[in-house]
């Protein structure tokens, strides 16, 4: 066994190449933000332009093919190209995008040949940045249930409902949804998966008022939306997969978000803080690290750190080696999902009131702390609650069935 | 034995709940989360109507001469807005301060006005270097200065010093002992500042060359005031307790109702038995956290030995509280973290308890010895 990722010399080569270009093209001093939603607009056009830069050179969704835009490149040569912006402080894509994270795989499986032309490469290339529209009031863990409808109507669908916990701050050029297109059908087969263009007359959306939107597995979001849809018209060549045939390409990627699109091989930003913070910072003139107590959580918060690094790991491993895979993604996710509360607790028991403060004069890290607090409670909802990666779990191990089934509960 | 309340008690609470749920509903609470200090004036004044500012101050200086029980049905009820503010401060830690540490004449003269609320007290206890032993609190200083004292040193995370006329300060004494300090809030000097946060009520009280007259001294010169603070702790505590037990009860309630309400996958999400344990989990901490806190009230008021109880009833119920708003965060996923809806009140004041008048980890210490091991 080897548990080192190593890479060939041809790898550190292209490492090398990364790293120069990088040099020359990522924004500098760009914030290290607490909170996502204090990201300004003209940080996230920064954002932005790296990532069509990145686009331009196939390193932006580097594992799709060049035909569409992607790099075509090997899971080693992502996670370099991913460790590179890592250790300038940025996520690969480098702004929240749900549009290569998960749409383009269902768009890679299930769109045709010419919809495939269409809508990959300005997703691939960082043209567009994409949200995905699946929760709804009535809908959350069940996704099969939205009531967004969808009703055919010449070249064209109507669409009218409401979707929540959507997207991000500073807006989108696009979103990918799952919608109703037969209200009286059967329950998974009156779904249909669309593109949406934001811009279309109907279209509208306002922020909701969240204890914390979020750094979903890297890509900062900031902000969550409610969308409404006020009689859109939707032209039917943004159906893809076939009308009613939606829930069979949610699976494509319902699948991805469910633990396996983020391999998270990157630094524990917080643990590196917390670990420093504690040997420097003086409790009756002691380091806090020497308390014995203090010793004891840490010690904890770096045993969860290290079993979902290798959780994690492993998952790449399985990935990048076509290996069969089934209840380890949840697995990964459900680990720093529950993890990131017993931080928050072990954080609060060794610096107390100072782990809450966002006081300008008083806070720590630069509030990376308080964010934590929030961010942990937040962090156990989205891409299926703590509760539905168990169902998963338990259906991909086949728990109390004969043969595993397919999944059901969403992101 | 029996463990229910007296007629008056029930009485007490019906009346309680009543005028919380009519002056302190959610719109008004999430305002108040959202104002400089969880301060509104004309809130204050409802409570200071309700008669309960004077709770347990005794009926000789105008107040109800309540028991720890009384005190602790009406801040259950608060606890289930969570309605913030300066009311623990006000009505229980303050004034059990002053009874313990002061002389007669000062009592006459601070306690008189507790329970028409002309003085709000707040104790501002904890420092920079935060903790909740007596060493903690000493980098306050009192420097003697003509026939009074100069004050110097920061308080820090003192629950609802802003809004406050008085401050309660513990200081070090020049020439040794701990003093409590009853520091107008009005004089030149102090500055106290709410601190914003993932927490409720904390304030910065900078004392920059503070001149108080001896009289500011409770105690008429006493220089133990350890002593008299953690008596008045010992008895805050449960009452601060009652306030978590209310803030779990509620927020079993709001779990409870939305396991039968909030369908997916055609039931009920009550009827999964993975969201029927995070239910199960929030009422056996609320039971415990009741429990433990009633039963040291109970004691307290009967006059016998309580510590081991008081540590017990604030370890259950920081735990209780922290962990109830989690599970109940499970339950309602997307919901529960919408500001509006409510939970996340809970959720915050459920922090800013947990270490209040000691974490449970403190608490653990000291029941240790309580317990003489
Ligand atoms: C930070 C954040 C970002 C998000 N981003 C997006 C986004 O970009 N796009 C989007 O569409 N949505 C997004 N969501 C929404 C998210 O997917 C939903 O909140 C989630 O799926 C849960 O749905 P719900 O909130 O309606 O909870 P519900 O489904 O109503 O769940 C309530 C409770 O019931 C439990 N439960 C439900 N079904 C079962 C079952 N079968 N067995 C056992 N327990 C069950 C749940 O676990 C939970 O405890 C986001 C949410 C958050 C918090």
């Amino acid at each position: 066994m080897d548990f080192d990722i190593t890479f060939t010399p041809e790898q550190e080569r292209f490492r090398a190449r990364v790293r120069s270009w990088l040099d020359a093209h990522a924004p500098k001093d760009f914030p290290d933000l607490a909170d996502p939603v204090l990201l300004t607009e003209a940080d996230y056009l920064k954002q932005r332009r790296l990532g069509r830069e990145l686009g331009d050179e196939g390193w932006l969704y580097p594992t799709y093919p060049r035909e569409y835009g992607g790099g075509g490149l090997s899971p080693p040569e992502a996670l370099v190209i991913e460790q590179e912006l890592d250790r300038l402080g940025f996520t690969l894509p480098p702004y929240y995008d749900s549009g290569g994270k998960l749409g383009a795989a269902s768009i890679m499986v299930w769109g045709a040949e010419e919809q495939k032309a269409r809508f990959l490469p300005p997703i691939l290339k960082g043209r567009v940045r994409t949200w995905q529209l699946l929760t709804e009031p009535e809908a959350g863990s069940d996704l099969a249930n939205v009531k967004t409808t969808a009703i055919r109507d010449g070249d064209a669908y109507l669409v009218n409902g409401q979707k929540i916990f959507v997207g991000s701050a500073h807006g989108a050029d696009q979103s990918w949804m799952i919608v109703n297109t037969d209200p009286g059908g059967r329950r998974h087969q009156n779904l249909s998966w669309f593109i949406v263009p934001m811009d279309l007359p109907g279209v509208s959306w306002a922020p909701m008022d969240l204890l914390f939107a979020g750094n979903e597995r890297g890509a900062a979001s900031g902000l969550k939306q409610t969308v409404y849809f006020d009689n859109v018209r939707l032209p039917a060549f943004n159906l893809i997969g076939g009308e009613n045939n939606g829930w069979k390409v949610a699976g494509t990627h319902l699948e991805l978000e469910h633990g396996l699109m983020q391999t998270s091989l990157g630094r524990n930003q917080l643990m590196e803080r917390v670990f420093r913070l504690c040997k420097e910072r003086l409790r009756r003139g002691r380091p806090l690290a020497s308390n014995p107590r203090t010793r004891d959580l840490l010690a904890d918060m770096h045993v969860d750190a290290q079993i979902g690094r290798l959780f994690h790991l492993r998952n790449y491993w399985l990935q990048s080696t076509g290996r069969p895979i089934s209840y380890e993604g949840p697995q990964a996710y459900l680990h720093m999902k529950r993890a990131a509360l017993r931080t928050s607790k072990a954080l609060h028991k060794i610096l107390g009131p100072y782990a809450l403060t966002t006081d300008p004069h008083w806070r720590l890290e630069d509030g990376h702390l308080e964010t934590q607090q929030r961010g942990s409670i937040v962090a156990q909802h989205p891409g299926g609650t703590v509760e539905i990666q168990k169902v998963i779990m338990a259906r991909a191990l086949g728990v109390g069935r004969a043969a595993a089934g397919k999944p059901d509960g969403q992101g | 034995m029996d463990l229910s309340l007296t007629e008056s008690q029930e009485m007490l609470k019906a009346a309680a709940r009543e005028l919380v749920e009519r002056e302190f509903p959610k719109e008004v609470l999430l305002d108040l989360d959202a104002s400089a200090g969880g301060f509104r004036p004309d809130l204050w004044g409802k409570l200071v109507d309700a008669g309960w500012l004077g709770a347990l101050t005794p009926a000789e200086y105008g107040g109800e001469g309540g028991s720890l029980t009384d005190a602790a049905i009406l801040f259950q009820e608060l606890g289930r807005g969570p309605v913030p503010g300066s009311h623990l401060s006000a009505a229980v830690l303050g004034p059990l301060i002053v009874m313990e540490a002061a002389t007669p004449e000062q009592k006459r003269v601070i306690l008189t006005d507790v329970p028409t609320g002309r003085r709000i007290l707040a104790p501002a206890i904890t420092e920079p270097d935060y903790g909740w032993e007596p060493d903690y609190f000493t980098g306050t200083t009192a420097s003697r200065l003509g026939g009074g004292f100069l004050l110097k040193g920061v308080k820090l995370f003192a629950q609802n010093a802003f809004g406050a006329t008085h401050l309660i300060c513990p200081a070090a004494v020049d020439g040794g002992g701990l003093g409590l300090f009853l520091v107008d809030a009005s004089l030149p000097g102090v500055e106290v500042r709410p601190m914003d946060g993932f927490s409720s009520g904390d304030c910065e009280a900078r004392l920059d060359n503070v001149e108080v007259p001896h009289s500011a001294l409770l105690g008429g010169g006493a220089v133990n005031g350890w002593q008299s603070l953690e008596r008045a702790m010992m008895k805050a505590i449960p009452v601060l307790c009652a306030y978590q037990v209310g803030g779990c009860e509620r927020v079993f309630e709001m779990t409870l109702d939305y396991s039968r309400s909030r369908v997916q996958f055609g039931l009920p999400i009550g009827r999964f038995q993975r969201v029927q344990d995070h239910v199960i989990d929030i009422v056996n901490l609320l039971d415990a956290a009741r429990l433990t806190a009633y039963e040291a009230l109970w004691k307290l008021d009967a006059g016998r030995p309580a510590a081991a109880e008081v540590h017990t009833a604030k370890i259950v119920a920081s735990e209780a509280y922290y962990q109830a708003c989690n599970a109940a965060h499970e339950v309602h996923a997307g919901l529960g973290i919408m500001r509006e809806y409510g939970l996340t009140l809970h959720t915050k004041m459920s922090r800013a308890l947990y270490h209040y008048l000691g974490d449970p980890a403190h608490h653990k210490g000291r029941l240790a010895e309580a317990l003489a091991l």
